[in-house]
């Protein structure tokens, strides 16, 4: 057992506790969080007091939308494994089977105090493929899995357009091309889910399809479509679409939500936003603004952040956090945005994005409050396991 | 005539002056101190007790020529179709309405030098302005401030793929030096034209290297990878040209060969990932040990590879990475003035430079500090509004 003492703990869950106690059982997993723990049931021998009275405690932050692993680090075109693009419609595909869990980029997320993260296809074709949710800590991507799949990435606007109507003259060219193939998708997708059924009531044979098979999960609301959309209107297409099949979705990036805001606020919708310290790098990302958080979590959109690694550099997650935070949220709704938050929107959140009974020791430790150019992540912890220490940085 | 009040200057280059006022006029800083007086005529700002610095400087950006949220059609960086383009000038490229320039403003960003992509071996003219709303040439600040010159990736990998030359580092390395020797050429018939060699036509190509061989202007390097560093420095000593360092990711795996030299770096962009191999090794190391060596170094966010308003952003992961916080805000002033060579016109508050500066809502270094009045040559240009406006 591990009990630790810490100047100040924020659970995730908009809560701070000052001169809090940890308790974490040999597993990696949290026993109690709260001030004054009864230590009455515990043999004292087997506890190993850690004396953070100095610090600042807060959950392993978790990145909903993150390249890691599957997007070239330093490795050049080698390793850009984010797209599969001749196809405009990838349900096949699955981000699990491209990640290399040594790239550099893992270490640059624990660097940057991130746990977990959902590591998703690009957005170079309206149906991406699967993507999966992990711990950014080990060498088998196998082991590292808390989720597989947890969702169908789908992309609207500049992006698919670009990939297959610019560069490969093939549909989609246009917007509107985009929605026609995910609709035309998910209806074979729900064609194929019946005639599966109806085989299986009559004991026939059935060719697996992987690329509906995927659809139907979403269909069946085993997962959900994960969207990418930034410009206003693409957000609303999304939502068009997803409404009209009756799936669970999340917007991904959502750059343009600050000018639809009472709309999104009305469908009651999950939201990922970023990448933060952005540019708007295409016509779709002008209007992107450091503001765009607080706005949609202050109308009741249910946001989380993300970085989009390598877009935003994960090391670099609490710097955007401090931007959010910066434009008008308190530090214990920004940092919720980064652990429960996501950890609800990912379903995992039984497991990770809290400092609280029952769930993974994965908590970061801080010299002093959260979101300051003075503030250090001092070290990494998964299920309890130190990942990362500053003071093994070699160069440091 | 405008006054600062009831200010906490950092001045940079004089250090820090408690309670202090600064007289403007005529854009120039007249005077600034603890006691100076202040006439009767003069509009007064109270800076209620706030930082006051110089405008922050970016030595090293695409603003205005690599255009924000309008696509393909504002990205004016490289003339990508042949690896020699001296004659390209920046200057004929910058949308002084790129949105980008309001953002810096609103960063306290008031100078940056432009400097057109890495593309090619020569890339064109660098050309130094002012982040004000107005046309680009009233905005110059100094028009020709260098020559863009690129080693490594990005000439190689572009011209490969054209089926040109270079295609490798060492094509990239001869066609740096073969230009240069037909620069030095044309420059000598020029210099004592004889009976048998009139003097030569104009050649566009070596005649925008001029400045460059006649220690005018700095050549500026575009280097990553230690071995290109080293590259860049060996063919500007055997050329024994004025030369600056940009980018330098490598150099802290060859510090010691560095401190020897007296060119300026400009290090960065720190806060992006490794987009190619030969910037893998990103990360506040470089700057810190140039910091440790005493290089003359600046840091840069090469807009728009990092967006540059969050210049102040980069500076300060760099004292959270050891950077003493004087260094940090030199890097991002007076350094960055002096890396661009327009050092005796900004870059500190100091008697008789351009009033550019900033007043900012706590240190400029925090994460969470808004510029809460911008100044450019005297005149004020963004006021933050109630509701934080910002990008």
């Amino acid at each position: 057992m591990k009990l630790i003492k810490a100047g100040i703990i924020y659970t995730g869950k908009n809560k701070k506790v000052e001169n809090g106690e940890i308790l974490i059982d040999d597993k990696g997993k949290i026993v109690e969080v709260t001030k004054n723990i009864n230590l009455k049931n515990i043999n004292e021998n087997n506890l190993n007091i850690v004396d953070y009275s100095d610090k600042v405690i807060i959950p392993g932050l978790i990145d909903p939308h993150s390249h890691i692993g599957i997007w070239g680090d330093g490795e050049g075109p080698t390793a850009y494994d984010g797209n599969e693009i001749p196809n405009p419609i990838n349900g096949n595909i699955r981000s699990l089977d491209a990640i290399n869990p040594q790239q550099r980029s893992f270490g640059s997320a624990r660097e940057g105090g991130i746990t977990t993260a959902q590591i998703i296809p690009g957005s170079g074709s309206p149906i991406g493929g699967l993507a999966v949710t992990l711990k950014t800590s080990g060498n088998i991507v196998d082991e590292m899995i808390i989720k597989n799949p947890s969702g169908l990435k789908g992309a609207l606007g500049e992006n698919p357009k670009r990939a297959h109507g610019k560069e490969q003259n093939q549909s989609p060219v246009s917007r509107m091309g985009n929605a026609a193939l995910i609709r035309n998708y998910f209806q074979k997708s729900k064609e194929y889910g019946k005639k599966k059924t109806k085989a299986k009531k009559k004991n026939e044979n059935f060719d697996l399809n992987l690329n509906y098979e995927s659809g139907l999960k979403v269909l069946n609301n085993e997962i959900p479509f994960r969207i990418h959309a930034h410009r206003h209107d693409d957000i609303v297409t999304a939502v068009r679409i997803s409404n009209e099949f009756n799936i669970n979705f999340s917007i991904e990036h959502c750059t343009d939500g600050h000018l639809i805001a009472d709309y999104l606020s009305e469908k009651n919708i999950w939201a990922s936003v970023g990448p933060g310290l952005g540019v708007a790098s295409k016509v779709e990302t002008a209007e992107m603004t450091d503001k765009n958080p607080a706005i949609l979590q202050q109308k009741g959109v249910k946001v989380s952040l993300m970085t989009d690694h390598p877009f935003l550099n994960c090391r670099y997650f609490m710097a955007y956090g401090a931007v959010v935070h910066k434009y008008g949220l308190s530090k214990k709704e920004t940092l919720k945005l980064m652990t429960s938050n996501p950890a609800q929107m990912l379903g995992i959140d039984h497991k990770v994005g809290s400092l609280e009974k029952n769930k993974d020791a994965d908590y970061l430790v801080l010299n002093s409050e959260p979101f300051s150019y003075k503030t250090k992540i001092e070290k990494t912890f998964i299920e309890d396991k130190e990942v990362y220490n500053r003071k093994n940085v070699e160069w440091l | 005539m405008l006054a600062i009040i009831n200010a906490q200057l950092e001045t940079i280059s004089n250090g820090f002056i408690k309670n202090g006022k600064i007289l403007i006029e005529n854009g120039l800083i007249k005077n600034l101190g603890k006691n100076i007086e202040i006439p009767k005529k003069a509009r007064i700002i109270d800076a209620e007790n706030k930082i006051v610095t110089p405008g922050l400087i970016e030595a090293h950006s695409h603003v205005g020529i690599s255009e924000i949220g309008i696509g393909p059609s504002g990205q004016d960086t490289n003339e990508s179709t042949n690896p020699i383009t001296p004659w390209c000038n920046a200057l004929d490229g910058i949308n002084m309405k790129d949105k980008a320039f309001e953002y810096f403003r609103k960063a306290g960003i008031t100078s940056v030098n432009i400097l057109p992509g890495s593309a090619n071996i020569f890339g064109g003219k660098t050309t130094a302005v002012k982040c004000k709303n107005t046309v680009v040439d009233k905005a110059i600040v100094k028009e020709n401030t260098g020559m863009k010159a690129a080693l490594g990736e990005n000439p190689k990998m572009l011209y490969s793929q054209k089926d040109k030359s270079p295609s490798s580092r060492m094509g990239n390395a001869a066609l740096m030096r073969e230009t240069l020797i037909k620069a030095n050429n044309y420059y000598e018939k020029l210099n004592k034209p004889n009976k048998r060699d009139k003097n030569p036509d104009y050649n566009k190509e070596v005649h925008s290297l001029l400045p460059v061989l006649k220690k005018e202007v700095p050549l500026r390097i575009h280097c990553h990878r230690a071995d290109d560093i080293v590259t860049a420095i060996r063919i500007a000593e055997e050329f024994d040209l004025k030369y600056t360092l940009e980018h330098i990711t490598q150099g802290h795996q060859i510090m010691d060969f560095l401190k020897k030299k007296s060119a300026s770096f400009a290090i960065g962009p720190t806060m992006h990932y490794g987009s190619k191999v030969e910037n893998k090794e990103r990360n506040f190391h470089t700057p810190l040990l140039a910091d440790k060596n005493n290089l003359q170094f600046c840091l840069t966010t090469d807009h728009p590879v990092v967006a540059g308003h969050y210049l102040s952003m980069t500076a300060g992961l760099a004292v959270n990475w050891g950077m003493k916080r004087k260094t940090a805000l030199k890097s991002i002033t007076l350094n960055a003035a002096k890396h661009i060579g327009i050092e005796d016109n900004v870059g500190s508050l100091a008697k008789g430079k351009d009033a550019d500066l900033v007043i900012w809502s706590d240190d400029p270094l925090e994460f969470t500090t808004f510029a809460d009045l911008t100044i450019i040559d005297g005149e004020i240009v963004y006021q933050r509004g109630e509701d934080n406006e910002t990008n």
